[in-house]
């Protein structure tokens, strides 16, 4: 049986062919000002690489913010069970799962089967998700896809005392005038983000194994703070983009 | 003599750890200063109080909605790091549903052998709360009794009323220094003296206070042009922010803080029996806000140290999300802003900015010279 | 796809028109030569009605609340005490409420078109902000008289974290709360310059016994399958109770009513046609954000009650067979001790134990309480309302939802605020709700939304 699953995000849309439990096909579109003409395009980059057409698929689950727009999708599924369900394919293992995107984070507890126990989101706080990322980076006129690396660099502490992501961002423009080295401060703000976030899992609960999904799982520097707050290793898949969709794919499937 | 307070306060485990060692007693934190220790000394118990460290943390948050103020979280989060492990007891006294919550979650979430909680009035102004608090008085005592193995005599709680008595007196001519026009000590200083008052023995702080008031006679520290400023506000240990605002022309001479003079100022007046005594002194002394009605008698005290002070302008720091203290300020604004006083507001998180509020002090600090100009 | 009947409440009118005569009676008292006064929803109301029949209050929580459902005036309100230098994470309910004053503007502009300011405050203090939000109604009112009665005097249940059992309230805190009440019945007779009468305080004693216990009768009726009534449909209900618990009409409403509710119940009338999951909430609902229950239905979920409603007015008792249910008050009123200060002792012994009060003192005793409900009243999960607007119910929530969870019970939680609209997230809260629902195995039924206008009293 050929199922597929949708993701629609806020950036971007990632869609994932599903046969018999494997996947087979797989695309990401940029979701633009119109998402459903960006999931058409998605879904056919991925059957064009399982090698099948649309006729051949028996179900498709929607998932991601913009779940409601492709107009193909059979069902809807959110994505708290998307992710479940995605890592429990990938890492079986896994008993807690961590997702950070650019405007939102969550953390998902997930039994030995892929269901959801208790799920949290941070929703409130733009000082625990990848758009404070960006806004620092740029405070700081560093590129954002060297600020993690960068952060690395690092070798001393400083914290930062700003609670909140609007004063933080003054507190970092006063870190800089008084000569704190860049790369110390970039730290800072991935502790910060990474204290958030470890407040938002201990709400379901650190269980191991820990997964990171999402894109700011891409970025080292966060992934580092949060490591080392958490105090454990934690498995970043190789598709962490895909983990909503393929999650998707498998409810289809589940349902049929 | 005056390091003491700061080295006991920086190594407030330290000394709690020592003294059980020493003596075979028990220790037991407390969360807040309606905590009559006057009984606690009288049952050979060692009262310490639990206070946060000042330092961002990520474990209290299945346990305490983030609405509530950062400081009862601080304090749970020592519990939870196991700083505090070496405590026999702990108690409250009921004040305000904030740091409650930090003694409920570690009732709930860490072993301890004692755990009390003493519904303390909230109606002091009414004749009745005494009789009311003796009588809980008497349930708590009995509890001590039986977790002790000691029987509490009158006599020990006169000595457990002059043990705190002695200590709040003391304490109270080290303030009486800081109305001179070159104050002998800082308001960090002050700060930890108090502070470290609530993490040690009482009569062992005591001697080296009577110390520090020798010290204090002949100690100029320079600062006789600078802005005399009182701090205002909820609970109040943060060095970094008292450090910056004396780096500054400015010297703090008086608070009205529960890690300041709330928790001191009062002592026990003997009126024959020494229960009735203790409870009238928590029912009488400098309230808390969550009490402080229907009338406002803070407002009246905070006055009353503004002149006699001679304070030039109030800071007044506000725990986030502290609704009592929140209700209060802007009538304590208006009523220190009529007698002339200026006010500068803060909000306070666990840990602050301190270099965005050194602005502001500083631009306060202007706006007050400049009144000496004109 | 509808698996129950189900019909709207006969005496729903009857509900609706107690509630306006209550903000009625209060603006217009002084045409008729009455007094008017104000206090919270939990003052002790019997006492102040020792002056005559003509007496009449306002009760605040629910009058904020009766702002916040109307945003417009509620933002203006909000915005107005903001304007006055007060922080913006007080109580919300505060908030509307002086905000209401300093704007002299009634809630109910058919009755007065200013803010009608009491004669007299009579308030209680469990919550911190009690005592302390007439302190500044004060100030904005011009000193109108006060009186506040300390009601914390400690629990009234014991709990080992999953059982409870009641105490007897000792004699030093029983003494402690009847002679605040003494003196403030001395202080009545002085603000107002009129007798006191204490037949008139005894019939409204049993008046409140009468009320607080025939509406946990009530709830208990919602452990019927399916649950006759729904957690919205009784928001409109309890609320007479806290507006005159200790008045006969509330009285005799609630005996009307729980023939009607027992009514349904024989005869199987469901709230919600589809229910397929019963939760049970927690805190005050966001008032402004009431179609949340409706959303719930959408997936055949219904919230039968929760502490907060069974137990903000209801009185109860833990029955002989281990049941959990409508306290036992004197048969008659001739059963109620004739002296002042012994039947305010009866009052006060009574009173003490409402199950809002307890966790006051420690979550374990809400946390007690709530796994009652989730176990007699069949419940599937929980859905709790982190509430930004009320520090008092929402002491100890955090530990409420771990306790729920440790027992089993998958539990959901949403962040917003009863009364300051600007704080609920409405598309967010309702993305977590089809996350739980998903969690609970539960499909959205797609129905078609209420075409009517959706008509709640809060």
């Amino acid at each position: 049986m050929i199922t597929a699953g949708i993701d629609c995000g806020a950036k971007n849309v990632k869609v994932v062919i599903l046969e018999d439990g494997k996947v087979t096909g797989k695309a990401m579109a940029p979701a633009g000002i119109d998402a459903a003409s960006a999931a058409e395009k998605a879904f056919d980059d991925a059957l064009k690489m399982a090698g099948c057409g649309r006729e051949a698929v028996t179900k498709v689950v929607s998932t991601g913010t913009g779940k409601s727009e492709p107009k193909f999708k059979n069902d809807i599924v959110t994505e708290v069970g998307a992710d479940a369900r995605g890592i429990h394919y990938l890492y079986p293992n896994v008993r807690t799962v961590i997702d950070v995107g650019a405007e939102e984070g969550r953390a998902i507890r997930v039994d030995e089967k892929g269901k959801v126990v208790d799920f949290a989101i941070n929703e409130k706080c733009a000082a625990g998700a990848g758009a404070f990322t960006e806004a620092m980076a740029r405070a700081l006129e560093i590129p954002l896809e060297d600020f993690g690396p960068f952060s690395l660099t690092s070798n001393q502490e400083v914290p930062m005392n700003a609670q909140c992501a609007v004063f933080a961002e003054s507190e970092v423009v006063s870190l800089v005038h008084r000569k704190i080295p860049k790369q110390d401060i970039a730290r800072a703000i991935h502790n910060a983000i990474a204290d958030r976030i470890t407040s938002m899992v201990r709400m379901v609960g650190v269980t191991p194994d820990v997964a990171l999904v999402g894109g700011v799982a891409k970025n080292v520097g966060f992934v580092a703070s949060l490591k080392e707050d958490l105090q454990m290793e934690i498995t970043i898949p190789e598709d962490r983009e895909f983990v909503g969709a393929i999650g998707a794919a498998f409810v289809a499937a589940d349902a049929k | 003599m005056i390091e003491m307070y700061k080295e006991w306060y920086d190594a407030r485990h330290e000394y709690a750890k020592e003294w059980k060692k020493k003596t075979g007693g028990k220790v037991l934190g407390y969360f807040c200063t309606y905590v009559p220790e006057e009984i606690l000394y009288a049952a050979g118990v060692l009262p310490v109080r639990i206070l946060g460290s000042h330092e961002t943390q990520n474990l209290t948050e299945p346990h305490i909605f983030a609405m509530f103020c950062p400081f009862c979280r601080d304090c749970l989060a020592q519990g939870l790091e196991g700083r505090y492990s070496y405590l026999d007891g702990i108690m409250i006294a009921q004040s305000c549903l904030h740091v409650r919550q930090a003694y409920t979650s570690w009732d709930l979430h860490i072993p301890t052998e004692f755990s009390y909680y003493l519904p303390m009035p909230h109606h002091v102004q009414s004749p009745h709360a005494t009789a009311f608090l003796r009588g809980e008085y008497e349930l708590f005592i009995k509890k001590v009794e039986r977790w002790t193995g000691r029987k509490i005599t009158d006599k020990d709680l006169q000595r457990g009323i002059d043990i705190m008595n002695r200590s709040r007196n003391l304490m109270k001519a080290v303030y009486e220094t800081r109305k001179k026009e070159d104050v002998p000590m800082t308001g960090l200083e002050a700060m930890q003296m108090v502070v470290s008052s609530q993490m040690t023995e009482k009569a062992e702080h005591a001697r080296i206070t009577e110390g520090v008031l020798n010290e204090l006679e002949g100690r100029s520290r320079g600062k006789e042009k600078a802005t005399r400023v009182m701090l205002l506000g909820s609970e109040n240990d943060d060095v970094k922010f008292i450090e910056m605002v004396e780096s500054l022309d400015a010297v703090i001479v008086h608070d009205d803080h529960c890690t300041g003079t709330r928790y001191f100022w009062d002592t026990v007046e003997a009126n024959g029996d020494p229960l009735t005594s203790i409870a009238q002194r928590y029912i009488d002394r400098l309230p808390c806000p969550t009490k402080d009605w229907p009338e406002r008698r803070r407002v009246e005290r905070i006055l009353q140290f503004v002149k006699e002070w001679n304070v030039a302008g109030a800071i007044i720091i506000q725990q986030k999300f502290c609704d009592p203290h929140e209700i209060d300020i802007p009538a304590i604004r208006t009523a220190l802003e009529d007698a002339g006083v200026k006010v500068l507001f803060l909000e306070f998180d666990v840990t602050v900015p301190v270099g965005q509020f050194k602005i502001r002090v500083e631009a306060f600090l202007e706006m007050l010279s400049g009144d000496d100009l004109f | 796809m509808d698996k129950y009947k189900t019909e709207p409440l006969k005496l729903w009118n009857k509900a609706k028109e107690l509630r306006l005569k209550f903000y009625e009676n209060y603006a217009k008292a002084h045409e008729k030569k009455g007094i008017r006064w104000a206090g919270g929803a939990w003052t002790l109301d019997a006492v102040p009605r020792g002056l005559g029949d003509d007496v009449w209050s306002l009760t605040s929580e629910p009058y904020s609340a009766s702002i916040a459902y109307d945003d417009d005036f509620s933002l203006r309100c909000l915005e107005a005490t903001e304007k006055a230098g007060y922080a913006r994470d007080i109580c919300s309910y505060i908030r509307n409420y002086w905000g209401s004053i300093i704007l002299n503007e009634y809630a109910f502009p058919e009755f007065s078109k200013t803010w009608p300011t009491p004669d007299f405050i009579f308030q209680d203090h469990i919550c911190c902000s009690h005592a302390k939000w007439y302190q500044v109604v004060r100030d904005l009112e011009g000193d109108v008289p006060m009186f506040c009665v300390d009601v914390a005097t400690g629990p009234a249940i014991e709990s080992d974290g999953d059982n409870f059992r009641y105490i007897e309230m000792k004699k030093h805190a029983v003494d402690y709360v009847v002679n605040q009440c003494l003196d403030a019945i001395e202080w009545l007779q002085k603000v107002t310059g009129r007798p006191y009468q204490d037949e008139l305080l005894r019939k409204a004693i049993y008046n409140h016994m009468r009320s607080t216990s025939t509406w946990a009768k009530i709830c208990e009726l919602q452990k019927n399958v399916p649950a006759p009534l729904d957690e919205k449909s009784m928001y409109s209900l309890y609320v007479l109770g806290t507006l005159g618990k200790a008045g006969q009409w509330c009285a005799d409403f609630y005996d009307d009513l729980y023939e009607e509710v027992n009514d349904r119940v024989a005869r199987g009338i469901a709230a919600v046609a589809n229910e397929r999951v019963r939760v049970m909430s927690d805190t005050q609902p966001p008032w402004a954000f009431l179609k949340l229950f409706r959303y719930l239905e959408e997936f055949g979920c219904v919230s039968i009650g929760s502490l907060y409603t069974f137990g903000l007015i209801g009185q109860w008792e833990m029955k002989k067979d281990g049941t959990w249910g409508a306290r036992t008050y004197p048969k008659t009123i001739d059963d109620l001790p004739k002296g002042r200060e012994e039947m305010l002792a009866e009052y006060i012994r009574f009173e003490i134990n409402k199950p809002e009060w307890q966790h006051f003192y420690h979550p374990k005793l809400k946390s007690a309480m709530m796994l009652k409900i989730a176990r007699d009243w069949k419940l599937g999960g929980a859905m709790l309302h982190f509430n930004r607007g009320c520090e008092g119910l929402s002491v100890g929530i955090a530990e409420n939802r771990l306790a729920l969870q440790q027992a089993g019970f998958p539990v959901m939680t949403f962040e917003g605020n009863m009364g300051d609209e600007r704080e609920n997230d409405k598309a967010r809260v309702k993305a977590r709700v089809d996350a739980f629902m998903e969690t609970l195995g539960l499909k959205r039924d797609f129905i078609k939304q209420d075409k009517k206008v959706e008509e709640v009293m809060v």
